[in-house]
């Protein structure tokens, strides 16, 4: 194999940190400026080039894809991760009340016993503690998405906002979301926040350019 | 804006140009002192585009090699001047605070 087909075979497995939508479209031109740029007898990329390509592609799969003229779709991503840091702090304050929960509980009913503070803890609190860490992941992957222009993405939030619509309101109806303040604050503040996002999601631009076969001078 | 991407907007105001020629016109442009790899030159293309500021022009085959041009949109080249007259804003107070210190001091 010439050094020049073997740094070619060498850079394209390189071009694999890059997003299929992005080989698809700019492989042959990437690698066209790769092999123009490489010195006489190259036969593999410098660890310097191997680093740009890792950060590029990786930059390429984690970064948001929208446009900063478009100022709703901008607010919506930064809601949906403030919606993560709030959700993930509700979790926290669930965990953080479990004693006022309890002490609260003694003082209403003396009986009360260890083993049924236990499955109180088994039925009552630990589901609400992996569902807020589920939805974490939740609000973390819908703003990724939306981010990269999805638009299955934009219905998933919506619908997970009516979920937590629901959620809130049968919690407040049979007082099981009100065992602390803390705990209501927070909820309400999520859904303040998730109202906001999805009112921005509604009024953001429909598309992200350069995600699909792009034609010279339409991209 | 960051400065790879005005070199890059800069390297495109003068007419349309490929990935390696946009990497070799911002080197002369900068005296040499900004060298952009491959992988930050698409990644700061693509963050362009997505803003709208760039766009393909035309493609073709050269030595058997996809060579894909670029150019600036409307919005692109507004962007770069309003960038250059603060820039120039800028680089003017400056000199004239740097001038005031040198008649004080001297």
């Amino acid at each position: 194999m010439t050094a020049h087909a073997e740094l070619e075979r060498r850079y394209r497995r390189w071009l694999w940190c890059y997003p299929g939508w992005f080989r698809r479209e700019h492989e042959a031109e990437f690698l066209g400026v790769l092999l123009v740029g490489a010195r006489e007898g190259q036969r593999r990329p410098e660890p310097r080039e191997c680093l740009d390509l890792l950060v590029g592609g990786l930059s390429m799969v984690l970064r948001s894809r929208v446009a900063r003229s478009d100022r709703a779709a901008v607010l919506a991503l930064r809601l949906m991760y403030l919606g993560a840091v709030v959700e993930l702090a509700t979790v926290l304050a669930v965990l953080a009340s479990m004693g006022e929960v309890r002490s609260a509980t003694l003082a209403g009913d003396p009986g009360y016993t260890a083993a049924q503070w236990h499955a109180e803890v088994t039925h009552g609190l630990d589901p609400i503690v992996v569902g807020g860490a589920v939805a974490v992941g939740l609000w973390l992957w819908l703003a990724w998405a939306n981010g990269r222009g999805q638009r299955w993405a934009r219905v998933v939030f919506v619908l997970f906002f009516a979920l937590n619509t629901c959620s809130l309101a049968t919690g407040i109806g049979d007082d099981s979301a009100v065992y602390a303040r803390v705990d209501l604050a927070a909820g309400i503040t999520l859904w303040l926040v998730q109202l906001a996002a999805v009112i921005c999601v509604v009024r953001q631009r429909s598309t992200v350019p350069g995600s699909g076969r792009t034609s010279p001078g339409k991209s | 804006m960051q400065e790879a991407s005005f070199l890059i907007l800069t390297a495109l105001a003068a007419g349309s140009q490929h990935g390696y020629a946009i990497i070799t016109d911002v080197a002369t442009i900068s005296d040499g002192r900004v060298r952009l790899r491959a992988g930050t030159l698409y990644a700061a293309l693509d963050r362009l585009r997505v803003d709208g500021l760039v766009q393909i022009d035309r493609e073709e085959i050269v030595d058997n090699r996809l060579r894909r041009y670029y150019r600036l949109t409307a919005d692109g080249r507004q962007q770069l001047a309003a960038e250059a007259d603060r820039l120039r804003a800028n680089a003017a107070a400056a000199f004239t605070r740097l001038t005031l210190a040198d008649g004080t001091s001297g």
